[in-house]
């Protein structure tokens, strides 16, 4: 199978890579070293959440903390944390803006990002400080899906050899 | 495999060396197995506990400080009869299912009480167990670039005074106390035996040899970074968390106290193993030794005001299925 293959519509519209049951969509950018996708939503606003293998790897989230709306957050601060079977991971932000909405869903049910990583579970909006509208690190596109791929393939063979 | 034993210190030092030795690893480092045993009993949260989980009041007029660490689990009661062991690595070393990855490195743990004579288990709850009940509270976290999985060797403990630095009113204290006693025990094993085992089961574990070792500048640099901000008031403080119709309070993996109060009405269920163990007030059907998913379906379809407790209940059972 080649990659042009497994590409397919979404439920959004957007298309779509399955990569070893892990999807990846492609219209937004993956952010590699925190695993979180970052959606142009228009007005300068950019939409974050977890990449399905990131929500994969925490399994079903117990708590989720995320910052005050308002508040100002440059690339590798932490802004929130999650909790998922005792295990506390931090959430850092991959991007220069202010925070301008966290999505109350989530907050009242964390494991929606791990249910619904690309749609229903976002975790937050920023709106990106000016002359940073190109975020540093992300990937798209072809780029994405061989980040994806190399990622997924490291993550199951750690897995494999856990069993 | 560096192996790093703070001794016998405060509280607060009982939490920060081992944050400071997260905090400052580096990819590429070697894991570090470390040791600390507190002097004096407290109090720790887990890091996204509501604070109104512990009775303040009563933890103040005790002289008990209350700490918060950045790892997961609820609020513990903790004194100088436990011994704390962290094992530490660089995230990057870290992958798969975090539950998975917890599981692979509280089993050297295991295999250490074995080593002892002592019939531990790594149980299908994820807890480190003895006959059903409890004997290593343990929880993971991702402090910086280093992840670390913290542990205790339980030589005893006051199953009073940790139902008792819990924020909860009767019925729910007194039953979450008889279940303590059952779930939670000790395990009197000689300390120095026991991590001359860890020692030898986590090197074996990681394929290397211990050496044992002293803190480093850099280390030292965020061992005071994490003494201020433990003992921050407005860190341990954290964050204010919304009220919730159902207070759960989670006695080991697998047994759990729900207490449900809505308009004037209180009821408290306990469930063990997945059943409906003991239900203390008024439900429109009796519950008591029902599968709690069935209960789940049946308080879901009796009433609306109890669909909290029936979310409670699958919520718990979802925890169990993901460990």
């Amino acid at each position: 199978m080649t990659e042009t293959d497994r590409i397919s519509r979404g439920s959004g519209g957007a298309d779509v890579v399955d990569v070893r049951g892990y999807v990846v969509r492609l219209d937004r950018e993956y952010h590699p070293p925190t695993h979180l996708w970052v959606l142009d939503v228009g007005g300068g606003h950019r939409r974050v959440g977890l990449d399905a293998l990131s929500a994969e790897t925490y399994g079903r989230l117990a708590q989720l903390v995320l910052p005050p709306v308002g508040r100002r957050v440059e690339p590798g601060d932490e802004v929130g944390s999650l909790e998922a079977a005792k295990f506390v991971g931090p959430l850092v932000s991959p991007l220069h803006g202010i925070v301008r909405a966290v999505n109350a869903a989530v907050l009242e049910d964390p494991d929606l990002a791990v249910r619904e990583p690309y749609d229903g579970g976002w975790l937050l909006e920023l709106e990106l400080d000016p002359g940073h509208d190109r975020v540093p690190g992300t990937v798209a596109g072809d780029r994405a899906v061989a980040w994806y791929e190399s990622a997924v393939a490291a993550h199951c063979e750690i897995d494999e050899a856990d069993r | 495999m560096r192996t790093l034993d703070f001794g016998t210190t405060s509280a607060l030092r009982s939490q920060s060396s081992w944050h400071a030795v997260a905090a400052a690893m580096r990819p590429g480092d070697p894991p570090v197995l470390s040791f600390v045993r507190p002097a004096e009993p407290y109090v720790c949260l887990g890091y996204h506990r509501d604070i109104a989980e512990v009775d303040g009041d009563w933890c103040q007029e005790q002289g008990l400080p209350v700490l918060r660490r950045k790892v997961g689990g609820g609020p513990v009661y903790l004194d100088d009869r436990q011994y704390f062991f962290q094992v530490t690595l660089p995230a990057a070393a870290v992958g798969g299912h975090r539950a998975a990855a917890l599981a692979r490195l509280l089993a050297p743990s295991v295999a250490a009480l074995r080593r002892l004579g002592v019939p531990a288990v790594l149980d299908g709850y994820g807890e480190v167990t003895v006959g059903g009940a409890k004997v290593c509270g343990h929880g993971a976290g991702q402090v910086r670039e280093g992840v670390t999985v913290v542990g205790n060797l339980i030589t005893g403990f006051d199953h009073e005074r940790a139902t008792r630095v819990l924020a909860l009113e009767e019925p729910v204290r007194s039953e979450v106390l008889a279940l303590m006693r059952s779930y939670v025990a000790s395990t009197p094993v000689d300390a120095e035996a026991w991590k001359d085992a860890m020692v030898r089961e986590y090197a074996t574990h990681f394929g290397t040899t211990p050496s044992h070792d002293a803190l480093r500048e850099d280390e030292l640099a965020r061992l005071e970074r994490y003494d201020e901000l433990l003992g921050d008031p407005e860190f341990v403080a954290g964050q204010p968390r919304p009220r919730r119709a159902v207070r759960t309070v989670k006695v080991r993996a697998g047994v759990w106290v729900h207490e449900w109060r809505h308009a004037g009405r209180q009821v408290v269920v306990t469930v063990a193993d997945g059943v409906v163990r003991r239900v203390i007030g008024e439900l429109p059907t009796d519950l008591t030794g029902v599968d709690v998913g069935a209960a789940a379906r049946m308080l879901a379809a009796a009433d609306d005001d109890l669909a909290p407790l029936a979310g409670a209940f699958s919520s718990a059972q979802a925890e169990v299925a993901a460990a």
